[in-house]
């Protein structure tokens, strides 16, 4: 990118014109982690928790819990491919924050075409079509704002952020209006899907399948930027457009087909929650997902892998928030500040300290 | 990410127990423990504080531990938060919002030794799993009289009524609200605002500016929240009917009435039940709906505001008296839609199970509802 | 119903045009600010927090513009000293507000204050027509109108404004008239932060007297959104507040007179019309500040 300094030629002139900032001096990463958690730590023991509490929270909620883990797995379903969906634009040099709204969008193609198909169809069929369906409304989504980049240079950092709200309202009116549940006391909700259309559980384990889905998915996103010449041109595209232009890459359709596919791997994470986790749509069953998946992908530079690691452990401490509740006695917001603490350090101090053009 | 940053801080973490050697404060053998599951704030002066209150009055019976979670989703995140609470040894669960219901459920199935209770829900599969019921009270009846109340007091004949969602228990709300200012002013009509949300103090504000533009000089509200609504009209000069929540404090000269949740004698009764095992064929393993001819509604009438006179307090006592008797309702017909249509017919009264199904607003309410 | 409508519009979207002034200042300075949705909330609580325990609204207000203009500072030091990447920088600002709003002011959820309410120009509020819709608004309304005036005087007219702008266009001319860019971005975006602050605090003490989490609902990345396709012009970004205060406004309005709108449209509509005005000024692609455009790409 484009930075203050690379503007000239040699960055010591730079630094002889502008002074560098006070506390301008590498951070270590790891420092900035601690200090994150140790502020996170006075926080909690000035609103009345305690010591005690939060390693009780800890070892008993957390890593004592036999249940835990299997919770993280399945929050992770959709955190895992809303952050990836995030890396894929970002190597070509575009922002996606539209991941609640892909998510939302998948979400509501998967619940529509599932209880269309749910009973004329049976097993394997109508989970590949449904799920298909969410990834291409998910798709549409995204593009819709790759276009508006691409031909009208709308920034995609503030389209993709108001594509939010208005898949939110989408879902909302067919939740309250034509898909509203006859048997449902007046709840906002979908009717739910048959049990043909739920995807199985992993045996033996209370975890959906679709995590199985997600993982293959994941390493074909990683396998697709980093070994193949589509993830080649991609990179060169979005490091350096002039660059790219001039070896004959279209940055318009690569842009199209980054955002496209950002989109629709949100759509598709949006279109296993409802199938192989909550089975019947709601106005709730992704919020703020889609933030904490970019902000995943943000701390680790929109790699793949790293992202998807992260994704998880950010669903752990989503998911630690009931501990923290029940047994240290934070608030219920409690998890919101400590990702947004953690990932405050990790941007004032990231893991690699050049900011690479 | 530095994996080896992560492995050190989980190794530390893991270090540290070890030496301390603590352990979670476990309950007695004869004390039961409850969990407590709230959607939104439990200090919102409203809902949820309502429950939070019962829940601490619950805490306070002997042999009672209660472990409380606000701000819980209405996601899968509320069947993590119950397993949570099961973990920690929870047998009785109250999931109190309205969007739990079917996570509720499925944990009831799941669970089968663990007292699952839904407030505000309505269980409408065939038979409702042992260790499952749903609880509430028939709002409407007590918002009825605040309705009489409204329709006394307003001058302009105008009153309005500020709404978050159309769900069941809104209709209700709005429909009985509205019948109960038309029996005692026949010109009254009712307009409606929605806000879209259970707590958005500036949807509310504006929602009140609105009305009152139109003319409304008295305000009832089915949100989650209600300080806003209440200065709101304060502010407008116009009076309001609390719901949820005794808020006569913040409206002041505003106050008509209102009524507000006491949970604590229901809860208090499940857990008793629970405990003794024989939850299972109780009055709780069904929908329960408390109400005032019963004698055991938990939602209770708040006192009357300044302004309201004595004829119409004793006029309000008297129907109140009279509904407790079982011998009138609120929802007894004939009873029309807007579009004319019958809701309910003459001579008959609305169950429980017709007021849940409600799907039209009463004629006088202007205003529509969306068609799903 | 017009009248009432365009004096709600003014209304509600000063809620808008608050921190949408000071985030015109922060984006000509080449800083996109999307944690403004985080100052606003900081400012929403700590007007309220304040106005409580001190007894005084107008304590509250000073206190959040306080508040708001320390949580973006925080945010400047992460961009403009810690070179962050600024979208992430100012999303992780914004949840982390969420967090700590919704912690810090959960004791305060069912306390009320008495707002400040609105106040009769005496003489200009009767001017026919206008009078009740400019001049019976809000004290926090007024000070929008002169904010408007005073910003967009000192953006184009003053050499304070000239700096302003250079820095998002040519940082390094700006470094060799001998002035710091760095901490002119510095000091742009705190004082977005304030004027964020201060728009919270206009919803929560000034409107309607109390604390709820989230209340800001949004606003704040309406407020940035609006600046967009303002071209980065005060009259614009004026035009844009009320158009969406407007929009917020006639929906309440329609229903309270019976009407049968779709909610759902109607609360949408907003972000598609910004959104279109958006694409639309985006496709003239002229005025956007040089290191705001650099600013825009990730990482």
């Amino acid at each position: 990118m484009i930075t203050l300094e690379n503007r000239l030629p040699a960055a010591h002139r730079f630094k002889s014109i502008l002074p560098a900032g006070k506390f301008a001096g590498a951070i270590p990463p790891l420092v900035a982690l601690v200090a994150a958690l140790a502020i996170f730590v006075v926080l909690a023991l000035v609103q009345g928790s305690t010591i005690d509490g939060l390693i009780n929270a800890l070892t008993k909620g957390v890593f004592g819990n036999p249940n835990y883990l299997q919770q993280v797995l399945t929050k992770a379903i959709p955190l895992v491919l809303a952050a990836v969906a995030v890396t894929i634009p970002a190597r070509a040099g575009l922002v996606n924050v539209g991941g609640e709204g892909q998510l939302i969008m998948g979400g509501i193609v998967a619940t529509g075409v599932g209880l269309a198909l749910g009973s004329s169809l049976t097993g394997p069929l109508v989970w590949v079509v449904s799920a298909a369906g969410g990834a291409l409304a998910g798709a549409l989504w995204g593009g819709i704002c790759a276009a508006l980049r691409v031909w009208f240079n709308a920034p995609e950092g503030v389209t993709t952020l108001l594509m939010n709200f208005i898949a939110l309202d989408i879902m909302l009116f067919l939740l309250y209006q034509p898909w509203k549940d006859p048997n449902g006391s007046g709840q906002p909700q979908s009717r739910p899907l048959e049990d043909s259309a739920i995807l199985p559980m992993i045996p033996g384990t209370r975890i959906s399948t679709a995590l199985l889905v997600v993982i293959v998915v994941v390493f074909a996103a990683w396998w697709l930027m980093n070994k193949t010449s589509w993830g080649f041109k991609l990179t060169v595209a979005g490091g350096n457009s002039e660059v790219a232009t001039r070896s004959g890459l279209s940055t318009v359709r690569l842009s199209l087909e980054s955002m496209l596919l950002g989109g629709a791997l949100a759509g598709l994470g949006g279109a296993l929650n409802l199938l192989g986790v909550e089975g019947q749509l709601r106005p709730d069953v992704t919020a703020t997902f889609g933030f904490v998946a970019f902000l995943a992908a943000f701390v680790c530079r929109n790699k793949v892998l790293p992202t998807a690691i992260v994704a998880t452990v950010f669903a752990a401490i989503l998911v630690a928030s009931n501990p923290l509740q029940l047994r240290a006695g934070l608030d219920g917001s409690a998890t919101y500040v400590l990702l947004g603490l953690l990932c405050l350090g990790l941007a004032v101090a990231p893991f690699t300290a050049r900011r690479s053009s | 990410m530095s994996k080896v940053g992560l492995s050190l801080t989980v190794a530390a973490v893991a270090g540290v127990t070890v030496l301390t050697g603590c352990s979670a404060t476990a309950g007695g053998d004869d004390e039961i423990t409850v969990g407590v599951i709230m959607v939104g704030s439990e200090n919102d002066a409203g809902y949820n504080q309502a429950v939070s209150d019962a829940a601490t009055a619950l805490d306070a019976q002997e042999g009672v531990n209660v472990i409380k979670a606000d701000q819980v989703a209405e996601n899968n995140s509320v069947t993590d938060t119950m397993q949570s609470m099961v973990d920690q040894g929870a047998e009785v669960i109250f999931a109190t919002s309205y969007g739990y219901h079917q996570y509720a459920v499925d944990f009831a199935k799941s669970h089968p030794d663990v007292v699952v209770m839904h407030q505000s829900g309505f269980y409408e599969g065939d038979s409702i799993p042992d260790n499952f019921g749903t609880y509430w009270s028939a709002g409407y009846e007590l918002v009825s009289l605040g309705g009489i109340a409204a329709g006394e007091a307003t001058e302009s004949d105008k009153i309005g009524f500020i709404y978050a969602f159309p769900v069941a228990q809104t209709i209700a709300n709005i429909n009985a609200f509205h019948l109960g200012a038309a029996s005692v002013n026949p010109n009254v009509t009712t307009s409606l605002v929605n806000t879209s949300d259970w707590c958005d103090p500036v949807k509310q504000k504006q929602a009140v500016a609105s009305l009152t533009s139109q003319g409304v000089d008295v305000f009832s509200q089915h949100q989650d929240c209600q300080s806003t609504v209440i200065q709101a009209a304060k502010d407008a000069d116009a009076k309001v009917v609390g719901y949820h929540y005794d808020a006569a404090d913040i409206a002041g000269d505003a106050w008509l009435t209102g009524s507000s949740w006491n949970w604590a004698p229901v809860m208090i009764d499940i857990v008793e039940l629970a405990q003794k095992d024989e939850f299972t064929g109780s009055e709780y393993n069904d929908n329960w709906l408390g109400m005032l001819s019963d004698g055991n509604s938990s939602l209770t009438l708040a006192d009357f505001g300044p302004s309201v006179d004595d004829a119409t307090k004793s006029m309000i006592e008297e129907h109140k008296a009279s509904i407790e008797a079982g011998e009138e309702s609120i929802f007894t017909g004939p009873i029309k839609c807007q579009d004319g249509s019958l809701l309910v017919a003459e001579g008959e009264t609305a169950t429980y199970a017709d007021i849940n199904g409600f799907d039209c607003l009463v004629e006088g309410v202007v205003g529509t509802l969306p068609k799903s | 119903m017009i009248t009432i409508i365009l004096a709600g519009a003014i209304a509600t979207g000063t809620a808008i045009l608050l921190p949408a002034l000071g985030e015109l200042i922060t984006e000509r300075a080449g800083i996109t600010n999307l944690g403004t949705e985080g100052a606003m909330l900081g400012g929403a609580l700590a007007g309220v927090m304040l106005g409580i325990k001190t007894g005084s609204p107008w304590l509250g207000i000073l206190g959040a513009i306080v508040i708001g203009a320390l949580v973006s500072a925080l945010f400047a030091w992460s961009v403009v000293i810690r070179r962050a990447n600024q979208l992430a920088a100012g999303l992780i600002i914004w949840f982390l507000m969420l967090g700590l709003t919704s912690v810090i002011g959960r004791s305060y959820n069912g306390q009320v204050l008495d707002p400040i309410g609105t106040l009769a120009i005496p003489l200009l509020s009767e001017i026919p027509v206008l009078g009740p819709i400019l001049f019976d608004q809000s004290p926090l309304v007024y000070l929008g109108y002169i904010l408007i005036g005073v910003i967009g005087w000192v953006l184009a007219r003053t050499r304070v404004g000239l700096k302003v702008r250079a820095t998002g266009e040519r940082p390094l001319v700006v470094a060799a008239a001998g002035s710091q860019p760095h901490r002119i971005q510095l000091l742009a975006t705190v004082i977005g932060g304030g004027l964020a602050g201060l728009g919270g605090a206009y919803l929560s003490v000034g409107t309607v007297g109390n604390w709820s989490t989230d209340m800001t609902n949004g606003y704040g990345f309406v407020a940035v959104a609006v600046v967009m396709f303002s071209a980065w012009r005060v009259s614009w970004v004026t035009v844009g507040s009320v158009l969406f205060g407007a929009a917020i406004v006639t929906a309440s309005q329609l229903q309270a007179h019976g009407f049968a709108i779709n909610q759902y449209l109607l609360d949408a509509l907003p972000y598609v019309l910004t959104l279109v005005i958006l694409v639309v000024i985006s496709a003239r692609r002229t005025s956007q500040p040089e290191a705001l455009r650099a600013a825009l790409a990730p990482n």
